[in-house]
């Protein structure tokens, strides 16, 4: 799987490099800002781009500005965007063409190693990548009284872990379930909250992030 | 301890001290007579104008106590300040009644009389008497003739000197009594001078053409009034035409606020030498004054011409100031004006800074520094662990990930604490509709801020925002809170309303802090929350 990383600190860079190269990625390039970002992805056309929201010249959000037109340009390369904080409305913005093949994680994540890898994979395979405290955030602004409340705690549980973007497996891996068990939960959540059911996870869980979002009071 | 007792600071608490004597008398007359006026012409018409001049009597007195206090005590104090000119004519009269810093004030000024006048005269004797004494061999020396003290009659060399060292004890004495007398005067002063809270100010300004609008009513009513009360003169008695006494309080009450109205309407007329916004309102005050009196004087019997003394002082004052403004270097008034505005805030916004320094300097050394040294023990452990117990290293090593992780979530909130990435990123709608987002109330977000307001703006209005919501969210028990945000021309207005019940206290610790915050930047940040609600926070600030 080939890989591209924008991130303007050479420790993190090479960290990042080093833990991906460890994992059998095949890092093509490393960039410190979004202008070489954008070229280097019309040149190597890799699998996913991991980059880093602050990115010189102003350190704001040129990474994202960078993610949103790349996503333009290579609709083939998934984007995954990591940074010391999360916004929602940045989630938000990074979701809104409702196709996959896209991540939001905090640097954080990064520790667990075995995780951070796997979200990487996702999100090149086309999947979602999450980060908890988003999906905790659109929990917490759902209005009160709302039909989330009719999910018992175990399909809330199941719920957020798919808007984080996990598979039936990595949810049932987390919760220590069956599968079977897992997917029974699902099918449950979709027919009260009234959503169309679909055999393809990734599609599945943009119907729930979209579901999350509508929600959301702005 | 020489130093301290007879330094400038001792003769600096003296001298505020003994200022009580003549400043204390001079209040309490012009307090007593200003009151005694009032009531007196309590039912008349011309309580109109005393309760107009009493707040502005108050605040220059207090003004001047407070600087003094501030010049000679270092105490923090600040006078209350006269009704706004743009509050109503009725909130101008008699609005200062209800606000507490007023009667703070006067309280004050009688106490300066009441206290200060006999400890002034006290500590005057004391003074003069240890003077004295220490003069006492001067005094033997160039008249050469004894000094009768009551029983002792001093007549030696010797005995003269003795009174010296009694003069020099009296007057060690009398300026350690001094400066210990200056700590419960500070604390005075600090606990009875304050700024006006003016919670009412918080309520939309009228505009211009609202206040034409409610004149014409009042025209209506007062004209409406007037005619019921002459078809009653018409109908009972015929004889002597008392309609005329409230006629003239109409016409006082208009005549004043059509000229307010007016000078508020043409503001580009009154920038000339000589004159300018203020002045033009007070000469055409005057006038209708005047004429009221005029008024009063051919409808009392048109005896002898007494308003032209009335008139004199009025056009005195007018050309004085006038006169003032005009040989004054320009904008010498509101220059001074500013100086003192400037130092105020400027000493509250250092005040705030600090404080911010050491929260976020304690919070890195308690939170991220502290979980950094932890890190490094439980990462040192594992390393020993290795050889022998490889799977106690490994949980050393997932217990060092946990606290790496934490000392992140530490970090990011403090920063977040600092300067929310969002904002300097996206500004401040977007940074305030993410604060609403992450609400747990009903928060409505109303926003007009087409061009981005400076950061320092930008950063202190977010910060009110935040400190508002989460307030409504811990204590008001509020349900829905609006937010409005609205740029017009150079003022950045932000206005935070919830429907709880109440009882936020500007003085109370995050508004006070976002206050110096905001006055920092000239702004202005205000609270209305009556016990029983609802709360508006407002803050206004310049951001050209």
């Amino acid at each position: 799987m080939r890989v591209v990383i924008a991130e303007d600190l050479a420790l993190l860079r090479d960290g990042l490099q080093r833990l991906l190269r460890d994992n059998g990625f095949d890092v093509v390039a490393s960039v410190r800002d979004g202008e070489a970002l954008l070229r280097e992805i019309e040149a190597h056309k890799p699998d996913i781009a991991v980059v880093d929201i602050r990115l010189p010249p102003d350190f704001r959000d040129e990474g994202l500005r960078a993610a949103i037109e790349a996503r333009k340009q290579s609709p083939d390369t998934a984007i995954l965007v990591v940074s010391q904080y999360v916004e929602q409305a940045y989630a938000r913005e990074l979701l809104a063409d409702g196709r996959g093949g896209v991540g939001y994680l905090l640097k954080d994540r990064i520790l667990h190693v075995v995780e951070f890898v796997e979200a990487v994979r996702r999100v090149a395979e086309g999947g979602t990548a999450l980060d908890p405290e988003v999906v905790a955030h659109m929990f917490s602004s759902q209005t009160a009284g709302g039909p989330l409340e009719r999910l018992t705690p175990r399909e809330q549980e199941v719920l957020a872990l798919m808007a984080e973007g996990r598979s039936n497996q990595g949810i049932a891996d987390a919760l220590v379930l069956t599968v079977g068990a897992v997917e029974k939960h699902i099918a449950s959540i979709f027919s009260k909250l009234d959503l169309p059911q679909s055999g393809i996870d990734h599609r599945r869980v943009l119907a729930v992030l979209a579901y999350l979002q509508g929600q959301a009071p702005s | 301890m020489w130093s301290r007792l007879f330094g400038r600071q001792t003769w600096e608490e003296a001298a505020f001290l003994l200022s009580a004597a003549p400043l204390g008398t001079l209040w309490f007359s012009i307090l007593v007579t200003a009151w005694s006026l009032g009531l007196g012409l309590l039912v008349t018409p011309l309580v109109i104008p005393i309760a107009f001049g009493m707040p502005f009597l108050i605040t220059a007195s207090a003004g001047a106590e407070a600087a003094l206090a501030r010049r000679l005590l270092g105490a923090r104090v600040y006078p209350p300040h006269a009704p706004r000119m743009r509050a109503s004519f009725w909130r101008r009269a008699f609005g200062w009644l209800t606000d507490p810093a007023m009667w703070r004030a006067q309280a004050y000024l009688l106490l300066r009389f009441a206290l200060g006048f006999p400890f002034a005269i006290g500590m005057a004797t004391l003074l003069g008497l240890s003077i004295g004494g220490i003069a006492a061999p001067l005094y033997y020396w160039s008249l050469n003739r004894g000094i009768r003290l009551d029983a002792w009659h001093v007549d030696t060399l010797p005995e003269a000197l003795l009174l010296t060292l009694a003069g020099a004890a009296g007057l060690a004495i009398t300026m350690l009594l001094f400066r210990l007398l200056a700590r419960p005067q500070r604390s005075l002063a600090e606990s009875l001078l304050e700024r006006s809270a003016e919670p009412a100010d918080t309520a939309p300004r009228p505009t211009v053409a609202e206040r034409r609008r409610l004149l014409a009513v009042r025209t209506a009513g007062f004209g409406f009034a007037f005619v019921v009360l002459v078809a009653i003169w018409a109908l009972t008695s015929h004889g002597y035409f008392w309609p005329v006494w409230p006629l003239l309080a109409f016409l006082l009450t208009l005549g004043l606020q059509s000229w307010r109205l007016f000078v508020d309407e043409n503001p580009e007329h009154w920038r000339r030498p000589g004159l300018n916004h203020s002045i033009a309102g007070q000469a055409g005050a005057s006038a209708v004054v005047f004429l009221f009196l005029v008024g009063v004087w051919a409808a009392s019997g048109a005896g002898t011409f007494w308003p032209v003394w009335p008139l004199l002082g009025l056009t005195i004052t007018v050309l004085a100031r006038a006169g003032t403004l005009y040989f004054s270097p320009p904008g010498q008034e509101e220059l001074t004006q500013r100086i003192d505005v400037l130092t105020n805030t400027r000493a509250g916004a250092v005040d705030q800074q600090e404080a911010e320094l050491r929260r976020i300097e304690r919070d890195l050394h308690d939170g991220a520094q502290a979980r950094l040294v932890a890190l490094g023990m439980t990462i040192g452990m594992a390393e020993q662990k290795m050889k022998d117990d490889p799977e106690g290293a490994r949980e050393l090593l997932e217990e060092a990930r946990a606290g790496t992780g934490q000392a992140l979530k530490e970090l990011r909130d403090l920063a977040r604490g600092i300067h929310p990435p969002v904002l300097a990123d996206r500004g401040l709608e977007a940074a305030v509709i993410a604060l609403a987002d992450g609400s747990p109330l009903r928060v409505v977000v109303h926003a007009e801020v087409p061009q981005r307001p400076a950061a320092p703006v930008e950063s202190a209005a977010y910060f009110v925002v935040a400190e508002a919501l989460a307030n409504a969210g811990k204590h008001s028990q509020a349900r829905r809170v609006d937010i409005r945000m609205v740029r017009d021309g150079d003022v950045l207005t932000v206005e935070v309303a919830d429907d709880g019940v109440g009882g936020a206290d500007l003085n109370g610790g995050g508004l006070s802090g976002l206050r110096r915050r905001v006055e920092a930047l000239d702004g202005t940040l205000r609270v209305a929350s009556p016990a029983g609600g609802p709360t508006l926070i407002r803050a206004e600030m310049p951001c050209g």
